[in-house]
């Protein structure tokens, strides 16, 4: 059960964040939500593929891990193998809340309940006078990042449906071991369509700054090998 | 002429040098076994052999609980993991020392001297970038002083072994130290261990050291000798007659009090040796996982025996009020060292070669420089081991000279007005060439250019530190410019980012220590079951 509480000096000024990586601390995922903004970072390491959204009626952007639940292929020996991690699971445990009801200002939650909770050892989020350390500060602007543009991201998603511009994808992979993987329910950017696009939309696209992004989700899909690597590589290690 | 002189007669020049024998079985002894042992190529023609001998009578001094941030290097080579180190010597991390009351003896009188170099920047920027800055040098430039306020250890457990973020050394309890130096030695590295008291020793006509005799297992031939005898400097001093040098005129310190103090499971472990001034010497503080080991230094010249125990007890009273008061050790020593160390084919190593007052924790990391030395220039064959001796004398008394001076540093520029003080600021007890630079310091910082040497064995950083530390003003302004004063500016501000991203991110001492335990156990406890 997670367990919420807004971070405060008074009340988390010993606390320590353990920032290494493992199944333990919760990284075993197959995969975290991702912003248009962050695209271009998280395609040079992660496919990037688009959920329909139960409760909000659009999409999710992902950033893929793994091809089955639990399963996350950068995860080796304690460490991430990847030189960026996409800011929702880099920022864990920390959310972002509201304030009091109609209030704007953004908190910084943390779930207490999360592994990551440390003893002794770990990243201190505030010092002894009860000033941010520079990695809560760091936390602090990926929060804020990650809050502006899941709110810009309805935008994104409106553009695309809008356009057209998304298909459904269906992966079947053979791996090296001759077992199957598949992925489906997932969404990707269908690529005849963004061709044929005319000028007129190409620049309403543009206008928006959706363009980048959508080129960004595209190349992605050039991880997916990478991905299947990791996998075999996996496979043949036992 | 005996027998045993005989046979030895017209000795073979060009003979290898592969048998070496140590006598004496303390730090200095097992420490230089591991060094050779683990750098000698076992493949070679013919191998080295290192035979160590160590009395059942003798005990060892045992009270050398610092080390030099060396002591990583020392331990990589020997091949001895950080880890198995750590728990088996009760060993804590050291980042340096804190002087308190050096300067007047005031509440507030202290400075820190960080194994970590200053930022990295021109010495005369450093300078006046402090002296802008309204801090403490050390403070101002250097990352580790954060560090060291707050009890934090210098690297996470996830580093790979020695590897830290700010330059460490150790505390570690001595008697323990050797232990693991032994059983390693003995065990792992090949090293022949002789359980035997040394009655005698034979020479050959041209004066070498054919052998040892012992009391039960006979005469012990070698090509090369290390006398590790400690004090008793039964090869370098008994046999040869090799002189001494005392430097007791600069260093007035002779004598100590001793003192251990369990601590409790949870308190903090200091990241430094604390060095308290009083009035005729000072009191070391080191903290291990277990225990607190503390010492009162004084000039027996300059407080009794009974005021000394006082001194100690005054001050074991204000650190830890609830403790039992245990009985004090004494001790006595001399500083002083050899006119030469090698001596045709003996070489002295630890305390046969010198001591000097335990102010930095000089003798540890001298046995392993020169250890080193040793190695890094291995005499081939009899025929040059007089020319690598001479080399050899030289580079270290050298370094003895400079360890001297840093050493009267710390005092030359005391505020304080006891008697013990004022005479460490008599001109007649300061070494000319500390005197010298101390005129050259008032116009420009310490620099490389005062310190020349390739393997200097401290650097200017560690000057600058004492020198800035015991409030020696910053230098003058020069007419020259030094073209970087505008970088300089921005370092008192990265050194603070900096302490404060490392203040995050690193462990306590005692939260280190406790995991590492407490993981070695939970292994243990794996592959039993």
């Amino acid at each position: 059960m997670p367990d919420h509480a807004i971070l405060t000096p008074e009340e988390h000024r010993d606390l320590r964040i353990r920032t290494d990586r493992s199944d333990a601390l919760g990284d075993a995922v197959m995969a975290c939500i991702t912003v248009p903004s962050e695209f271009r970072r998280v395609q040079t390491h992660y496919p990037i593929l688009f959920q329909r959204d139960q409760t909000r009626d659009g999409f999710t952007a992902l950033a893929m891990f793994g091809f089955e639940a639990g399963e996350n292929l950068f995860l080796e020996g304690g460490r991430w193998d990847a030189r960026y991690r996409p800011l929702a699971i880099d920022s864990q445990p920390f959310l972002v809340g509201r304030g009091p009801e109609g209030s704007s200002l953004r908190q910084v939650h943390i779930d207490m309940a999360s592994p990551r909770i440390g003893t002794g050892e770990g990243m201190r989020v505030f010092d002894d006078t009860g000033r941010p350390t520079p990695f809560l500060e760091r936390i602090a602007d990926q929060l804020r990042a990650l809050d502006e543009d899941y709110v810009a991201a309805t935008a994104f998603f409106a553009a695309l449906q809008r356009h057209d511009l998304l298909e459904p994808l269906t992966l079947d992979v053979t791996l090296e071991d001759g077992s199957k993987n598949r992925l489906v329910g997932y969404h990707v950017i269908d690529e005849d369509r963004l061709e044929a696009l005319d000028p007129a939309s190409v620049a309403e696209l543009h206008a928006e700054g959706h363009l980048l992004p959508i080129f960004m989700a595209l190349a992605s899909l050039g991880q997916i090998g990478d991905l299947v690597a990791r996998k075999n590589r996996r496979l043949a290690h036992g | 002429m005996t027998v045993s002189d005989m046979q030895t007669d017209g000795l073979d020049m060009d003979r290898a040098i592969t048998s070496i024998v140590i006598v004496g079985g303390g730090t200095a002894g097992w420490l230089a076994a591991c060094l050779i042992a683990a750098r000698a190529d076992r493949d070679a023609e013919r191998p080295l052999q290192v035979t160590l001998i160590e009395s059942p009578d003798v005990a060892t001094i045992g009270v050398g609980e610092g080390t030099w941030p060396t002591m990583r290097r020392t331990l990589e080579r020997i091949g001895i993991s950080e880890t198995e180190f750590l728990l088996a010597c009760d060993a804590a991390f050291k980042q340096g020392s804190r002087f308190d009351g050096w300067r007047t003896g005031a509440p507030d009188d202290r400075y820190l001297h960080p194994f970590t170099t200053p930022a990295d920047a021109a010495p005369r920027d450093l300078a006046s970038a402090w002296s802008d800055s309204g801090l403490a040098f050390a403070e101002a430039l250097c990352a580790q002083h954060a560090v060291c306020s707050q009890d934090l250890a210098p690297r996470q457990r996830a580093m790979p072994d020695y590897a830290g973020t700010l330059n460490y050394a150790y505390h570690l309890d001595a008697g323990k130290f050797a232990a693991l130096l032994a059983r390693h030695a003995t065990e792992r590295l090949g090293v022949r261990h002789l359980r035997d008291h040394v009655v005698g020793v034979d020479g050959a006509a041209d004066g070498d050291i054919t052998a040892v005799r012992t009391r039960a297992s006979g005469r012990i031939e070698g090509d090369l000798f290390l006398d590790c005898t400690g004090h008793a400097a039964l090869l370098i001093g008994e046999h040869y007659g090799v002189g001494t040098i005392d430097r007791g005129r600069e260093l007035f310190n002779d004598r100590a009090l001793a003192v251990q103090l369990p601590v409790a499971a949870d308190s903090a472990i200091a990241s430094q040796t604390n060095a308290t001034a009083h009035a005729a010497g000072w009191i070391w503080d080191i903290g291990l996982p277990a225990r607190r080991g503390i010492g009162c230094v004084y000039s027996s010249a300059h407080l009794d025996d009974d005021a000394a125990a006082d001194t100690l007890t005054r001050y074991l009273r204000a650190t830890a009020p609830d403790a039992p008061l245990p009985d004090f050790r004494p001790l006595r020593f001399q500083s002083r060292h050899r006119n030469r160390f090698w001596h045709r084919n003996c070489l002295a190593i630890g305390l046969s070669a010198g001591f000097l007052e335990p102010l930095e924790a000089s003798a540890i990391v001298l046995v392993e420089l020169s250890v080193d030395a040793l190695l890094d220039n291995f005499p081939a064959t009899r025929r040059t081991m007089d020319l690598h001796a001479a080399r050899f004398n030289t580079l270290f008394r050298y370094r003895w000279d400079r360890i001297v001076e840093f050493l009267k540093l710390h005092y030359v520029l005391s505020q304080r007005d006891e008697p013990y003080w004022r005479d460490h600021r008599d001109p007649g007890s300061i070494p000319p060439r500390l005197a010298e630079l101390l005129q050259l310091w008032a116009d420009q910082p310490p620099s490389h250019a005062d310190f020349p040497m390739v393997d200097e064995i401290f650097p200017a950083a560690s000057y600058q530190y004492v020198l800035y530390g015991m409030g020696f003003p910053a230098p003058r302004r020069t007419p020259v410019r030094t073209g970087t004063r505008g970088a300089a500016d921005m370092l008192v501000q990265q050194v603070d980012r900096h302490g404060r991203m490392l203040a995050a991110a690193l462990p306590t001492n005692r939260a280190y220590l406790d995991a590492l335990r407490h993981a070695m156990t939970s292994a243990t406890m794996e592959t039993r079951a």
